[in-house]
């Protein structure tokens, strides 16, 4: 099953963690499980789209450590593109939506953007009982994720057990 | 030999059987081992993704749970630091991580560590380290070399069995041989052969023995021709010797001249007597001894043959102890007086000092016994039966009697030749020798004497 995922994501996961090493980890860390995230995830086969799109509403210092990884690594075999939406109404197409923290927006008027087919991933503690697929944690200091079941069903998404089985479920 | 030779090989199949068996469990032990650690490693494939150490613990712990033999389990991540690490409560097994250092597997009492990489398509995400028991390999182990050394036994049982066989048949032949060697050493009688139809050394054995057996015949036999030729040619100067001393003695009328060629003539007539014998025993080896059976009567050739020995003897007196009046046998009568007149004249040779042997005869049944008592030295139990062979002479050295020990074997091969039996027997004082002869009826008389000329014939071919 594994080795369906691209081979060279063994170059992938090299640069990711030289990414790490940078100051902000936290924010690179975040990146890294965004792109981990996509591994076992299956989005909607009739989308023919040719890049794949993960974006970012607002400035967050996610957005260049997502911007690292897109430069060299590819997600389901598309190139990644990373997008920054200034405000909810320009949210457009694309495959990952990363909400951060701190934003001046409520959350439901994001989420109504947000159309089918969308994974999105908060940072923000309660967002995913509010909505979001899916919601970074700390636990004992570390990073955890949180997922909504309800929102990835009517996302449309299909997430892997072998990644449900490390999230924190949202009923 | 055989036995401990072929428990000894069937020792080291076992060994390298087992050996070479436990060594294949290993390397599918190790496969399997490897197999699990790579199943296991991909399972754990998302927590080092996540970095959650605590899905990785309990994927290890499962691990353990479905797989009791399971020790100890780790994962290095990629960076070689420990990502999580799971031991068996109560193990004191060394460090997985230190001991595969260098190794993908080892083996350590009894225990396997193996290592893995863990793989996500060609992304190297970190190693496991797995160590686990291997009780089963020891009670496999056990329960082969249980079933090996019950087959041993088994073989050592079934070797025996076969050795045993095998020993049986070759002392059967080996005992056949020993009794036909005993055979020929009592009876002098060189023509035994054995056969046996055996491709060993022990028929090799048989034929070197009935090789040896033809050689000692030949021998004997050119032996016997030798004495044959040798007494024939010493008998006809001998026979003009007496001649000529015959005449010297009846012409001679000076006292002391007539004295000397008396005794001359004795020496002569002692001379003759041997080479006769020496003769007999040529013609009895050559089976030339030939019979003139006549119908006689037996009471008259017995006083006669005691009359002839008595002539030389002033020291002892033959005494007949019996009544045999018209006891008719059919037999060669000049050997069977030669038979009285040896065994009359051993009776008194034997007994320096004594002055009677008595001579008895009885019929008993349909055959003649004539018995001849002496009261001399004797005859020893085990020279029992030696006295009748060729050149025996008596080991009693206490007297000191001349001749070639050729007297008992001509007897005896006469006797034979009529029917009848000789032997001796140790009395008190002295011995007795006995001999038998057929009694025929009148009718059957004629064949009697057919069936000993007959027999002649035979034993002159």
């Amino acid at each position: 099953m594994m080795k369906n995922f691209s081979f060279i994501i063994l170059f992938t996961l090299i640069s990711v963690f030289t990414v790490a090493q940078n100051k902000n980890r936290e924010a690179d860390l975040k990146a890294v499980f965004i792109y981990n995230f996509t591994r076992y995830i299956e989005w909607d086969s009739s989308d023919v789209s040719e890049n794949f799109i993960i974006a970012v509403i607002g400035s967050s210092p996610v957005t260049a450590s997502l911007n690292e990884i897109a430069k060299s690594y590819a997600a389901n075999n598309k190139r990644i593109i990373v997008k920054v939406f200034d405000r909810p109404e320009d949210i457009g197409n694309c495959q990952v939506l990363f909400i951060p923290q701190k934003l001046p927006w409520s959350l439901s008027s994001i989420l109504d953007r947000a159309d089918k087919g969308i994974l999105t991933v908060s940072e923000q503690e309660g967002y995913a009982s509010r909505g979001t697929t899916f919601n970074f944690v700390p636990v004992n200091g570390k990073l955890k994720f949180e997922a909504n079941l309800k929102s990835i069903a009517s996302a449309g998404l299909k997430v892997s057990s072998q990644l449900l089985k490390l999230a924190i479920i949202i009923q | 030999m055989q036995v401990v030779v072929s428990v000894l090989v069937l020792g080291i199949f076992f060994t390298i059987f087992i050996i070479s068996d436990t060594r294949s469990y290993k390397q599918r032990k190790v496969e399997d081992t490897i197999t699990l650690a790579q199943v296991i490693g991909s399972n754990t494939v998302s927590a080092l993704q996540f970095l959650d150490e605590e899905a990785a613990r309990n994927i290890l712990m499962e691990l353990h749970k479905v797989n009791p033999d399971i020790f100890q389990a780790g994962i290095l991540d990629k960076d070689g630091n420990v990502f999580v690490h799971y031991s068996k409560p109560g193990s004191d097994s060394p460090d997985v991580f230190t001991l595969l250092k260098n190794k993908n597997s080892l083996f350590r009492e009894n225990h396997l560590y193996v290592k893995s990489d863990i793989l996500n398509g060609n992304e190297l995400l970190g190693k496991i380290f797995l160590e686990a028991d291997l009780a089963e390999l020891r009670q496999l182990n056990k329960s082969k070399f249980e079933s090996a050394a019950l087959l041993l036994l088994l073989a050592l049982g079934f070797s025996v069995f076969l050795a045993m066989i095998m020993q049986t048949y070759i002392s059967r032949r080996l005992l056949s041989l020993v009794n036909t060697m005993k055979e020929v050493a009592r009876t002098g009688d060189y023509s035994k052969q054995i056969a046996d139809d055996g491709k060993d050394e022990i028929s090799v054995l048989v034929q070197g023995f009935d090789q040896l057996m033809e050689k000692i015949k030949e021998n004997l036999r050119r032996k016997d021709e030798f004495i044959g030729i040798a007494s024939h040619e010493l008998k006809t100067p001998l026979t003009s010797l007496k001649g000529y001393l015959e005449l010297l003695k009846q012409i001679e009328d000076h006292s002391l001249s007539r004295k000397f060629s008396e005794k001359a003539l004795n020496s002569v007539s002692k001379l003759e007597k041997l080479i006769r014998d020496l003769l007999d025993v040529s013609k009895i080896q050559g089976g030339q001894l030939e019979l003139n059976p006549i119908e006689f009567d037996m009471g008259n050739l017995v006083d006669e043959s005691i009359a002839s020995v008595q002539l030389f003897s002033n020291t002892h007196i033959i005494i007949r102890e019996d009544d045999l009046k018209n006891t008719m046998i059919v037999a060669d009568r000049q050997r069977i007086d030669q038979v009285l007149v040896n065994l009359l004249t051993n009776a008194i040779k034997y007994s320096p000092g004594e002055k009677k042997v008595i001579v008895r005869s009885k019929v008993a049944k349909d055959e003649l016994v004539i018995q001849i008592r002496d009261y001399g030295t004797g005859v020893s139990s085990e020279e029992q039966h030696l006295i009748f062979d060729r050149f025996y002479r008596t080991r009693n050295t206490s007297v000191h009697i001349s001749g070639f020990g050729l007297g008992l074997y001509i007897c005896r091969d006469i006797i034979t030749r009529h029917g009848g039996r000789i032997w001796v027997q140790a009395e008190e004082k002295g011995s007795t020798f006995s001999f038998t002869l057929p009694l025929h009826k009148l009718a059957a008389k004629q064949q009697t004497l057919l069936n000993l000329s007959n027999e002649q014939n035979f034993s002159s071919r």
